[in-house]
């Protein structure tokens, strides 16, 4: 099996892969150094590490080759534990 | 037979299914004594007969253990045992304590027994599952560690399989963990705590490995599949298995006075351990789906496909109904356990141990593959009846259960724990006639051995 | 071996044994997370005040350091698909270290929080934050000796554009620790 054709075109989306998962942290950090907090926060925060996540399933895992079950594994389980996590904020406000 | 040496396995099994009789007579015993306290009393009173149920359940699990490295380690390893005359003599020295200290039991009152084997000296006895006297846990660890001794020797020397180095990590972690039943604080909570050391890190840890293993050996022998997916799957499992296990054990240190963090940890830890179990399913039965040939014992692959499925439910399942703390508050010590205890100890141990019986047991008689058609039908007849019966058994138990914790402790008026024994015993009665059925189906799978008849012949 | 080889493919990269192993790790971490969210549920205030005596810095420093040291793994596995051993091991020498820095940072975090007398037992949010991060610590200890051998096997010419598979079942690994700790971040330093 000849891999070498490939390598080339999927590093290139890691590097951008990598710089998003670096700018997205220090976002996060700012958020926490400035102490916000509330509904509108929760969800970007959530959304961003639905991001980061996904991606690193994607790209560098390199769960988008290969058979979608495996994938989809891991997908489910994000939007899970994400939407849980929520739902639990959620509860605490009210 | 491919090992002469392997034949020192035969007393072992042998043995083994003579202490599991006596454990299932007790047991009938015992749940006729639940509703009819005065049963056989006073030359057999209640805690005796538990003691007796219990510790033959231990002592026939670890000959099955024993008789099973003793067979499976000469073929993993490609060479005769290191010492079979040494492993007929610790099967000796094995009998002869584990006979007479449940002889001690029935003949003397237990403070007595204490009193004679000097338990002053040495104070290990008075706790549940390790009431053997202290003379009877040191003949434990000595044989544990001269077939130690032995098959490492033989290992030594021969071939290293994973399956043998999982199978020997179990045995030596078994014997290890034993030592804390010598460790007796006078304070009870670490009293609790290191009793567990023993009695959840044997059979939510080690013990597994040792099931493991020897479903891998049955797996790889009766199907054919190549050792080396097998091979994989078994570090998966037990990897998982300790992972969960070992942190696990907080789920007995939720309310003995351990720190509130336990509860936590055993929650969260315990909740992962059906996982190993699941995968042993998933195992087990994809490696029957890849096989290579039909191995003419139809019995012992009866037997090895239904130890993950009944191990899964009782311990898995059963196991996980009651693990998180907040169930736990009001399950705790109620019959429920009883129900997890009796299922998840049929399916994981007792299975496993005749499923190596049934796979060896002919082998070691000097047939080619398996038994007659006719005796394992009659064997196939007794997994069926006992397996049914324990799932019965278990059923009725987790009814009672459910009405115990009810009354007793989520009701607006509590009742009294002998007043609601009243209340259910209806489920106790129901879990007798289900005991009993289970010993008539003991008592087909010893007839199965007696039965002849011309041998399968290996189709591949 | 040959089957396996027919339906690589099929399977994400590394073995097939070690996803398995990663979906359980995810699922004990999964419970973890959520055991976290729903207790702070019922005590939201006593999780906000605890939360904000956290080195967020240092946690985000982390956070930084594992990403960066899974893209040098993937890097590794990129240069051993090229048939190039010594820069795959270099690459891995490069986020074995960082995670060695992971380590030093986590433990600093670690003794500062014990010099303030803080343990398991003090409130609910301290017995998450201190046992999610130590069971994470453990993980990137565990995966720190996996990376180690497999570069000391890729410095001997072990693999090759053709056999890798042991790189990848590595690599897996190493990105299942930092994609745990990307959830595990935002959760407990930041999110109030």
């Amino acid at each position: 099996m000849n891999k070498t054709t490939t390598t080339k075109s999927n590093l290139r989306p890691c590097t951008w892969v990598w710089l998003t998962l670096m700018v997205l942290t220090l976002a996060v950090l700012t958020v926490g150094q400035m102490g916000l907090g509330g509904v509108t926060i929760v969800a970007l925060l959530l959304v961003s590490t639905l991001v980061k996540t996904h991606i690193v399933a994607d790209y560098f895992m390199g769960l988008k080759q290969g058979r979608l079950l495996w994938r989809m594994i891991i997908i489910v389980y994000l939007w899970i534990i994400v939407s849980m996590i929520g739902l639990a904020y959620w509860l605490g406000i009210s | 037979m491919q090992y002469q040496s392997q034949a020192v396995a035969k007393p072992y099994f042998i043995a083994a299914i003579g202490l599991f009789v006596g454990q299932i007579v007790f047991g009938a015993i015992l749940g006729l004594q639940y509703v009819m306290g005065d049963f056989l009393f006073p030359e057999i009173p209640f805690n005796v007969a538990r003691m007796v149920h219990t510790n033959l359940l231990i002592v026939w699990l670890l000959f099955g253990f024993m008789g099973a490295a003793y067979y499976m380690v000469p073929e993993e390893t490609e060479t005769e045992l290191y010492s079979p005359k040494l492993a007929l003599i610790l099967f000796w020295v094995f009998l002869a304590a584990g006979v007479l200290t449940i002889i001690g039991y029935l003949a003397v009152p237990y403070a007595t027994l204490a009193q004679i084997t000097g338990n002053d000296l040495l104070p290990t006895m008075g706790r549940e599952f390790l009431e053997q006297p202290t003379i009877t846990k040191i003949g434990i660890v000595i044989v544990a560690l001269g077939m130690l001794f032995n098959i490492s020797m033989t290992v030594l020397k021969g071939r290293k399989t994973a399956i043998i180095m999982v199978l020997l990590l179990g045995l030596w972690g078994l014997a290890i963990f034993f030592l804390f039943s010598f460790y007796n604080p006078e304070n009870l909570v670490l009293d609790k705590i290191f009793w567990w050391w023993v009695v959840h890190l044997w059979v939510e840890g080690v013990w597994e490995l040792i099931l493991g293993s020897i479903l891998a050996f049955v797996l790889i022998k009766m199907t054919g599949v190549d050792r080396e997916i097998i091979e994989k799957w078994l570090y998966v499992i037990i990897a998982m298995a300790l992972i969960s296990g070992i942190i696990g054990t907080g789920h007995h240190y939720f309310w003995i006075g351990t720190p509130e963090y336990w509860q936590w940890w055993g929650s969260i830890f315990s909740a992962i351990e059906p996982i190993p179990f699941f995968m042993m399913v998933i195992f087990a039965f994809n490696m029957v789906n890849k096989r290579k040939r039909d191995h003419p014992n139809k019995a012992a692959m009866l037997w090895a496909m239904g130890t993950p499925v009944m191990a899964f439910l009782g311990a898995g399942v059963w196991g996980f109904m009651h693990t998180l703390a907040p169930v736990n508050y009001y399950t705790h010590g109620t019959q429920i356990t009883a129900a997890h205890g009796h299922m998840a100890f049929y399916g994981a141990y007792v299975m496993i141990v005749l499923a190596i019986i049934s796979y060896a047991m002919p082998l070691l008689r000097g047939r080619a593959a398996g038994n007659s058609k006719k005796a394992q039908i009659v064997e196939m007849w007794s997994f069926w009846l006992m397996t049914v019966s324990m799932v019965f058994i278990t059923l009725f138990l987790t009814g009672a259960g459910i009405l115990q914790v009810w009354l007793q402790r989520i009701n607006e008026n509590p009742m009294g724990f002998m007043e609601v024994q009243d209340k259910i015993a209806i489920f106790y009665w129901m879990r007798e006639v289900a005991g009993v059925i289970f010993l008539i189906g003991l008592i087909v799978y010893v007839t199965s051995f007696f039965i002849g008849g011309d041998e399968e012949e290996a189709s591949s | 071996m040959t089957q396996s080889h027919t339906k690589i493919s099929q399977y994400p990269p590394g073995d097939f044994a070690i996803w398995i192993f990663i979906y359980a790790e995810l699922l004990v971490f999964g419970i973890f997370f959520l055991s976290y969210a729903f207790a702070r549920s019922q005590n939201v205030e006593l999780f906000n005040e605890s939360q904000l005596n956290l080195n967020r810095i240092s946690g985000a420093i982390n956070t930084l350091i594992l990403i960066t040291s899974s893209y040098f793994v993937v890097r590794a596995v990129a240069a051993i698909r090229e048939n190039k051993s010594l820069l795959c091991a270099r690459w891995l020498l490069a986020a074995i270290v960082l995670a060695g820095a992971f380590i030093g940072i986590k433990l600093f975090e670690f003794i500062s929080i014990y010099s303030e007398g803080i343990s398991l037992s003090t409130n609910t949010f301290y017995m998450f934050y201190l046992s999610m991060t130590f069971f994470h610590f453990m993980h990137v200890i565990m995966g720190m000796v996996i990376l180690i051998a497999v570069m000391l096997k890729a410095k001997q010419g072990g693999y090759s554009n053709e056999d890798h598979t042991g790189v990848e079942t590595g690599a897996s690994y190493w990105h299942m620790v930092d994609l745990v700790w990307i959830i595990l971040f935002p959760l407990v330093y930041v999110m109030r």
